[in-house]
C-alpha cells in the first residue's frame, strides 16, 4: 500500500471517529447535563448561561428526594410491578409460544394470526378500555391494576414461537419416547435449550415495565402506590418547578435500569435484535 | 424382548396413502432390517411402531398388547434416531437417565442401569460429558445407551449409521451385531444401505413404493429375489437383466435373446411370452471358446480379489461379469459369456420372479 493511500485511509478513519464522537456527545450531553444540574444549587440551575461544572457542589436535592418524598415506596412499587410483569409475561408467552409452535389443536393458526394482528393495535387505543376494566375490577391503585394491562406482549410470544420452531423435531420425539409429558418436554428439554432467549426477554420485559409511564400514571392516584416513573413527576408538582430536585429524582429513577443494562448489556442487545424484526 | 406384529396397517398423509395393508411379524429376539430406497415408507413404518406416526387402520401388537393407540413412551420400545437427538444441555448420564426418571424409577436402579449400559457400550469414562464434547461415534453409543437403559421390548433404529464416516460405520456395524448377540433383544433397523441390511439382519424386509416386496433372510433375498425390484436392489454390482422371450424347452423354459440366441434354463413356466432374464455377475463365466453370448469388453475393473468385466452384447445390453482376481481379460477383448443355469431367474411382465 502506498503512503498516499494510507494517508487517505487514515483521514477517512479520522473523520468517521470524529463524527461518531460528536454523535456520542450529542446523545450523552443531556444525561451529563441532568446529572450535573442535579448537583447544583437551584439558583445556579436557572442561570441564563451554560456552566458545564457546578460552582457549588451539593447533594441536597438527592437528600431531599430520598428523605422528603416517598421514593423508597416508589422503588418498591416499581420493583414489584416490573418483576410481576416480567415473570408473568415471560411465563405466559413461553406457554403460548410453545403451544403455537409445537402442539396441534383447532384454530391454532387463527390464534397465531390474532396475536400477530394485535401488533396493529397500539396500547394507547386500548387504554380507556383497560382503565374501565381495571376500575370495574376495583384494581385501581393496586399492584395488580398496574401489572395486568402490561402483560400483553405479543412480541415475546412470537420470539418464543420462532425459537421453538427452530428446535429440531427429533428432540421432541426423543422426549416422547422418553415418556416425558408436554410440561416435561417444555421445561426439561425446550426451555434449557433456550435459556439465552428467556433471560434476554426477561431483561427487556423488566426494562419496558420499569420505564412504563402512561398506564401506571392513569392507574394510580395515591402517592404511596406510584411507581418511580410516576412518582418523580410529583416532586415538581408538590413543590413547584424545582429543576434540580426533579433531575435528582430522575437520576435516582433511571439508576436501576442503567445498572441492569450495564450488567446485562450483551443479553439486552440480543433481545433487542431478536425483537427488532418483529416489533414495529 | 417381545414379538411385534403389524396386521393390515394403513397410513395416509392427506389424500396420499403411504402405507397400505401392511402385515408383518417380528419374532422375539430377532434383528429385522427394513430396507428400501428413499420414499419407500420404511421410516414411516418404524415411526408407526414407535408411536411417532399415527396408524390410520390395522392393529399393532407389541408383546401381545394392542398398542396402536398408546403414547410412544408407553409402548415399551426405544428408538435410536438418525441424528441421535441427544439433549445438548444434559450430560451423557442425564441423557441416559432422563427416560428412567420420567417413569419414576428408583434412583439406585437408574444409577445401576446407566452404569451397566455405559459399561457394555464402553462409555463409562464419558458419563459426565456433554454431547458437544463427544465424537460422532461416541454420540452414537450414547444414543444406543439411552435406548437400552429402558430395557425395552424392542429397539428401533432409524438409519443410525448414516452420519458416521465410512470406517466408523463399518466398526459400529460390527459392534451393533455384537450388541444384538449379547442382548438377544428384538431389534428393528431401518436403512437404505444393503450392506448394513445383509450383514446385520436375521431377516430383511424390502420395501418399495410403500409396499413390502419381499421378506426373507439375507441369503434368500439375494439368491431367490421375489421381484425384479428386489433383484436389482440387492447386490453390488447389481444383477444383469436381458430382454427376450420364452418358449418351452427340454428341461424347462428356453430364453431367446433379442439377438435370437437361445439360452436353456430349468425354470418351469406356465405361460410363455416376453420375459427378462436375470443373472448375477458372479454366475457368469467368461470363456475364450465360442460357447455362450458374444460380448465386447468395454471396461475392466481389477479389485484385487476379483475382477469386474463390463461388456456389451451385440444388441447393446451392458453386462457385468465377475472374474477371478488374476483374470487375463483386457479392455477391447471379444469374449463369450456363459451363464450358470441354476442361478438364472426369469421375470415376467409384472416383475415377478420365477426360479428353477
Amino acid at each position: 500500500m502506498t503512503s498516499g493511500r494510507l494517508q487517505k485511509l487514515n483521514l477517512f478513519g479520522g473523520i468517521i471517529t470524529v463524527v461518531t464522537l460528536l454523535c456520542a456527545i450529542i446523545w450523552a450531553f443531556p444525561i451529563y447535563w441532568g446529572i450535573v444540574s442535579s448537583l447544583k444549587p437551584e439558583d445556579e440551575v436557572v442561570r441564563p448561561y451554560i456552566e458545564l461544572w457546578p460552582e457549588t457542589l451539593t447533594f441536597d436535592h438527592y437528600w431531599f428526594a430520598l428523605t422528603e418524598t416517598q421514593i423508597g415506596r416508589w422503588y418498591i412499587n416499581s420493583i414489584v410491578t416490573a418483576l410481576g410483569v416480567t415473570v408473568l409475561t415471560v411465563s405466559t408467552s413461553m406457554f403460548a409460544g410453545y403451544a403455537i409452535s409445537q402442539l396441534r389443536f383447532p384454530f391454532r393458526r387463527t390464534l397465531y394470526w390474532l396475536i400477530l394482528a394485535s401488533f396493529m393495535v397500539p396500547t394507547q387505543v386500548l387504554i380507556i378500555n383497560h382503565f374501565v376494566l381495571v376500575a370495574n375490577m376495583g384494581l385501581l391503585n393496586s399492584w395488580a391494576g398496574i401489572i395486568l394491562p402490561q402483560l400483553i406482549h405479543p412480541v415475546v410470544i412470537i420470539v418464543y414461537k420462532q425459537f421453538f420452531d427452530q428446535v429440531p423435531k427429533d428432540f421432541r420425539e426423543a422426549a416422547a419416547m422418553d415418556n416425558a409429558s408436554e410440561f416435561g418436554t417444555l421445561f426439561k428439554v425446550y426451555m434449557p435449550m433456550n435459556w439465552g432467549v428467556t433471560t434476554a426477554l426477561a431483561i427487556v420485559s423488566f426494562i419496558w415495565s420499569w420505564n412504563a409511564f402512561l398506564w401506571p400514571f392513569l392507574a394510580v392516584t395515591k402517592n404511596e402506590m406510584m411507581t418511580i416513573t410516576v412518582g418523580i413527576t410529583q416532586v415538581s408538582d408538590a413543590f413547584g418547578v424545582y429543576y434540580a430536585r426533579q433531575l435528582a429524582a430522575a437520576v435516582l429513577a433511571g439508576f436501576p435500569v442503567a445498572f441492569a443494562y450495564l450488567l446485562f448489556q450483551r443479553r439486552v442487545t440480543t433481545a433487542i435484535t431478536l425483537s427488532a424484526g418483529i416489533k414495529g | 424382548m417381545a414379538d411385534i406384529s403389524l396386521q393390515n396397517i394403513s397410513k395416509s398423509f392427506g389424500a396420499v396413502e403411504v402405507i397400505s395393508g401392511l402385515s408383518l411379524d417380528v419374532h422375539s429376539g430377532e434383528f429385522v432390517v427394513f430396507l428400501g430406497p428413499s420414499g419407500s415408507g420404511k421410516s414411516t413404518v418404524l415411526r408407526m411402531i414407535a408411536g411417532l406416526e399415527s396408524i390410520d387402520s390395522g392393529t399393532l401388537l407389541i408383546d401381545g398388547k394392542v398398542s396402536q393407540d398408546l403414547a410412544p413412551g408407553q409402548r415399551n420400545v426405544a428408538m435410536v434416531f438418525q441424528n441421535y437427538a441427544l439433549y445438548p444441555h444434559m450430560t451423557v448420564r442425564e441423557n441416559m437417565a432422563f427416560g428412567l426418571k420420567n417413569i419414576r424409577l428408583a434412583p439406585d436402579e437408574i444409577k445401576r442401569r446407566v452404569e451397566e449400559a455405559a459399561h457394555v457400550l464402553e462409555i463409562s469414562a464419558l458419563l459426565d460429558r456433554k454431547p458437544a464434547q463427544l465424537s460422532g461415534g461416541q454420540r452414537q453409543r450414547v444414543a444406543i445407551g439411552r435406548a437400552i437403559v429402558k430395557e425395552p421390548a424392542a429397539l428401533l433404529f432409524d438409519e443410525p449409521l448414516s452420519n458416521l464416516d465410512a470406517a466408523l460405520r463399518v466398526r459400529t456395524r460390527v459392534e451393533l451385531a455384537e450388541l444384538h448377540q449379547r442382548m438377544k433383544s428384538t431389534m428393528i433397523y431401518v436403512t437404505h444401505d444393503q450392506t448394513e441390511a445383509m450383514t446385520l439382519g436375521d431377516r430383511i424386509v424390502i420395501l418399495n413404493n410403500c409396499k413390502i416386496e419381499q421378506i426373507g433372510t439375507p441369503l434368500e433375498v439375494y439368491n431367490t429375489p421375489a421381484t425384479k425390484f428386489v433383484a436389482s436392489f440387492i447386490g453390488s454390482p447389481a444383477m444383469n437383466f436381458l430382454s427376450g422371450t420364452t418358449s418351452q424347452g427340454k428341461t424347462g423354459a428356453n430364453f431367446v435373446t433379442s439377438d435370437g440366441l437361445t439360452l436353456e434354463t430349468n425354470i418351469a413356466l406356465s405361460n410363455f411370452g416376453a420375459f427378462e432374464l436375470g443373472i448375477r455377475p458372479e454366475a457368469i463365466r467368461i470363456s475364450d471358446t465360442a460357447d455362450g453370448l458374444p460380448a465386447h469388453v468395454r471396461v475392466v475393473e481389477r479389485l484385487g480379489d476379483r475382477t469386474l468385466v463390463y461388456a456389451v452384447l451385440p444388441d447393446g445390453t451392458q453386462i457385468v461379469a465377475q472374474d477371478s482376481g488374476r483374470s487375463g481379460v483386457q479392455t477391447g477383448d471379444k469374449v463369450h459369456l456363459t451363464f450358470d443355469p441354476s442361478q438364472v431367474v426369469l421375470f415376467d411382465a409384472e416383475g415377478k420372479a420365477h426360479h428353477s
